[in-house]
């Protein structure tokens, strides 16, 4: 798959509010209501197109669970958006977001683009967090704010896409350093000289993974 | 501008002389243009070009008056001040002259517009006849040229395009005819304290009031020494000349340009031509007949030839691209699991670390733990492995794998999910057993790299997994962890090399005559094999401190 960029996306929020249904509607386009808990960190990954140019999101799904949580810390570093998840039918999870928020701003770069988003919007009866209240926290903290249903896959593309288009303008007014791989975003393989031998794959012991050719 | 902007010029013009607008453009095209001007030096020897091609300028009456006009200003940016004054002072006299001819004929009605400027009048037709001169020649029809000679006071713009444009025409009618009417203009046109005037008049229309105000800063500027005048002219004509003017130029150059090149391939075919009809000879000089049939068809053979060796040269590449194992790896998410792995394997450290230099009383405890766990973590000799008892008989090979997975990880006290990594091993063990004679030795080739891939990346993961659910334990059992994960590593190399063995038997069983191909193919599962091996033994030394901090 060759991509001009790739973003390192991070979804957090407390767990149950649908983080890896978000996930597997935008990477799969499908919708399973019954879903593992997640362990540690999944990944799903995507290409899209922005400005004519192929972008991978490569999406990190973190735990929600709170056992994981000094776990999935540990993932917040370089991610170029993050995807901030409430239950708009659980007030609680609405509550949690400022710890989640002071936790992903502690352990991220500061100029990581993180979008809120209210899922379960196809569950309107059942509704506890009214839409004007993620607005307001949104405004509030300087985020960007959606309601998505999963079910329904209304806005899940929008949230991707429009937090990929927001990094991506970022990246054209120079905010982000796109050599710095600790920003969540790497230079895809645009020639690939390797061969077919690939002799010199696994590096040694700590070198970064990334950047793979 | 309007056209009776131009009209309001004629009719000064009429005053004086001319009863008809149409007799004065004739005079205007003729040699008669010229006539008061014998003083000048040029003009004499100029005026027989102009006879002769005056019955073809008529027909191009607007890009006369516009060559007339550029040529004159041509002097301007020049920066010839001798010139210029030579011709400021054989311009005076007439001036004067035209002034008193025209208050005779009708214009002495006006109102004082000017007065204050009475001094400098005088000095101005220079500069204004011009103009004048060419709105005249501008049929009323032409919108274009008559708004743009209107505002042709943009000295310096209209010089550079316009020697653009004199300098393609044919010059020597553009030279005479230009200067014959630069010296007319001293001599023909109305005063342009009369111009003033009619601008005042006609103050409802914007031009006239922009000439007006035009007017009114020559004069100013006028009043002082020619050199001067040179200097400052341009400038004020810049701000209100170049809008209008870059658009009205830009329609003319382009029309004198398409002609001209018309003009010019016209004359070329004809120059070609010349004693040489149909261009027989040039073309046999240029080996474009005959003597090129084969020339040509070789030419394209070897282009075609390029073309697919170019093709080749591509498919071979994306080929190779398609078996790369790094991409493969990538796209089977084994690299982010490394990454992931990675970042808690630092997190971890760190906090280790963090232990150590916390708690001095212990250091040197925690050193020694750390220590024994490393050790236990060391991969044991290839002797040791031949030791492993033997599964089950008459299991399946996938189950076997399953069965030595489980017995590794027996003590390490989590639910690790093996069923991927057996899941796919029965894929590829399928793949393997179908004998289809079809499938080349590329394709198996092909499938060994992206299975080992895949198996690799499954592998990664499995560490990554292991290593978060390590993390979360509530009870941890250090030894037994290391123990778990060290054997684990054990079979897992043992199935990569298992599996690069089965690949690379089914090539060496394939019938080939490309036997080079073939051990070309082989040298490179292995080489790969080795690959998955440094990454899945990269991933465990990732996973050591893991093991290591639920002791310490």
């Amino acid at each position: 798959m060759a991509y001009a960029y790739l973003f390192k996306y991070i979804i957090i929020g407390d767990t149950g509010v649908g983080k890896s249904c978000l996930l597997l509607q935008f990477t799969d386009k499908r919708f399973q209501p019954v879903h593992d808990l997640t362990i540690g960190v999944e990944f799903g990954a995507r290409m899209i197109t922005i400005d004519g140019k192929q972008i991978k999101l490569q999406i990190w799904d973190t735990a929600g669970q709170e056992a994981f949580r000094s776990i999935t810390r540990s993932y917040y570093r370089g991610a170029a958006g993050a995807l901030l998840v409430y239950d708009i039918t659980r007030r609680e999870t609405f509550n949690h977001l400022t710890t989640w928020l002071e936790d992903a701003r502690q352990h991220s770069n500061s100029n990581m683009v993180i979008m809120l988003i209210g899922n379960k919007s196809d569950l309107e009866s059942r509704r506890e967090v009214k839409k004007e209240e993620g607005e307001a926290f949104a405004r509030e903290h300087g985020l960007v704010f959606m309601e998505t249903s999963a079910k329904t896959a209304a806005n899940v593309e929008e949230a991707f896409i429009n937090t990929a288009k927001e990094i991506y303008e970022k990246i054209q007014e120079g905010v982000f350093d796109i050599n710095n791989e600790a920003n969540g975003i790497k230079i895809g393989p645009q020639h690939s000289t390797a061969g077919a031998g690939g002799a010199g794959g696994a590096g040694a012991g700590g070198a970064p993974p990334g950047g793979c050719c | 501008m309007p056209s009776s902007d131009s009209e309001d010029f004629e009719s000064a013009d009429e005053g004086r002389s001319s009863p008809n607008k149409r007799e004065r453009k004739k005079r205007l095209s003729s040699s008669n243009y010229s006539d008061n001007l014998e003083s000048e030096q040029d003009n004499k020897k100029l005026e027989p070009v102009i006879n002769k091609e005056a019955s073809s300028i008529k027909e191009n009456l607007p890009k006369d008056g516009w060559d007339d006009f550029d040529i004159e200003e041509e002097s301007l940016p020049n920066n010839e001040p001798q010139k210029e004054e030579t011709k400021a002072s054989i311009v005076k006299p007439e001036s004067s002259a035209a002034k008193k001819e025209s208050q005779t004929s009708g214009w002495d009605d006006f109102d004082d517009w000017g007065n204050d400027n009475d001094n400098d009048i005088k000095e101005q037709p220079q500069k204004t006849k011009p103009q004048a001169q060419n709105i005249q020649e501008a049929p009323s029809s032409q919108q274009t040229s008559t708004k743009s000679d209107g505002w042709g006071w943009g000295w310096g713009v209209d010089s550079l395009l316009s020697t653009a444009t004199a300098g393609i025409s044919n010059l020597t009618t553009q030279v005479s005819q230009g200067i014959s009417t630069v010296l007319e203009t001293g001599i023909g046109a109305p005063d342009p304290e009369e111009l003033a005037r009619i601008s005042a008049k006609n103050d409802t229309k914007p031009n006239s009031a922009e000439e007006k105000m035009i007017s009114a800063e020559t004069n100013h500027e006028q009043s002082n020494q020619s050199s001067a005048t040179e200097g400052a002219f341009p400038f004020g004509s810049l701000l209100s000349g170049v809008t209008k003017f870059v658009e009205t130029t830009g329609t003319k150059v382009i029309a004198g340009g398409l002609d001209t090149l018309e003009t010019i391939g016209k004359k070329t075919m004809e120059v070609l031509q010349d004693g040489d009809p149909g261009l027989a000879k040039k073309r046999a000089m240029l080996g474009l007949d005959s003597g090129d049939k084969p020339v040509l068809s070789q030419v394209l053979r070897e282009a075609r030839a390029k073309a697919d060796e170019e093709d080749q040269l591509r498919e071979a590449k994306r080929e190779a691209k398609a078996v790369h194992y790094e991409t493969l790896f990538d796209d089977y998410e084994g690299l982010v699991h490394l990454e992931a792995l990675e970042m808690l394997s630092k997190q971890v450290t760190i906090r280790i670390e963090e232990r150590l230099r916390t708690d001095p009383d212990k250091r040197q405890d925690i050193k020694e733990t750390l220590q024994q766990v490393a050790e236990l973590c060391e991969m044991p000799d290839e002797e040791d492995e031949e030791e492993e008892e033997e599964v089950s008989e008459g299991a399946s090979k996938g189950d076997a794998l399953h069965e030595r997975l489980q017995r590794a990880t027996r003590d390490i006290g989590l639910k690790l999910q093996f069923q991927p990594l057996i899941k796919q091993y029965t894929e590829i063990l399928t793949w393997l057993e179908t004998d289809d004679p079809s499938i080349t030795e590329k394709a198996v080739y092909k499938k060994a790299v992206s299975s080992l891939a895949q198996t690799t990346a499954l592998c990664v993961e499995l560490y990554h997994k292991t290593g978060e659910m390590l993390l979360v334990k509530s009870r941890r059992s250090t030894a037994d962890e290391a123990d778990a994960l060290t054997q684990l590593t054990v079979v897992l190399t043992k199935h990569i090399s298992d599996l690069a063995t089965q690949f690379t038997e089914k090539l060496t069983s394939h019938a080939t005559e490309d036997k080079d191909q073939v051990n070309n193919y082989i040298t490179n599962v292995f080489l790969e094999a080795g690959n998955s091996s440094k990454y899945i033994e990269n991933a465990f030394q990732l996973a050591i401190p893991i093991v290591q901090i639920g002791a310490v």
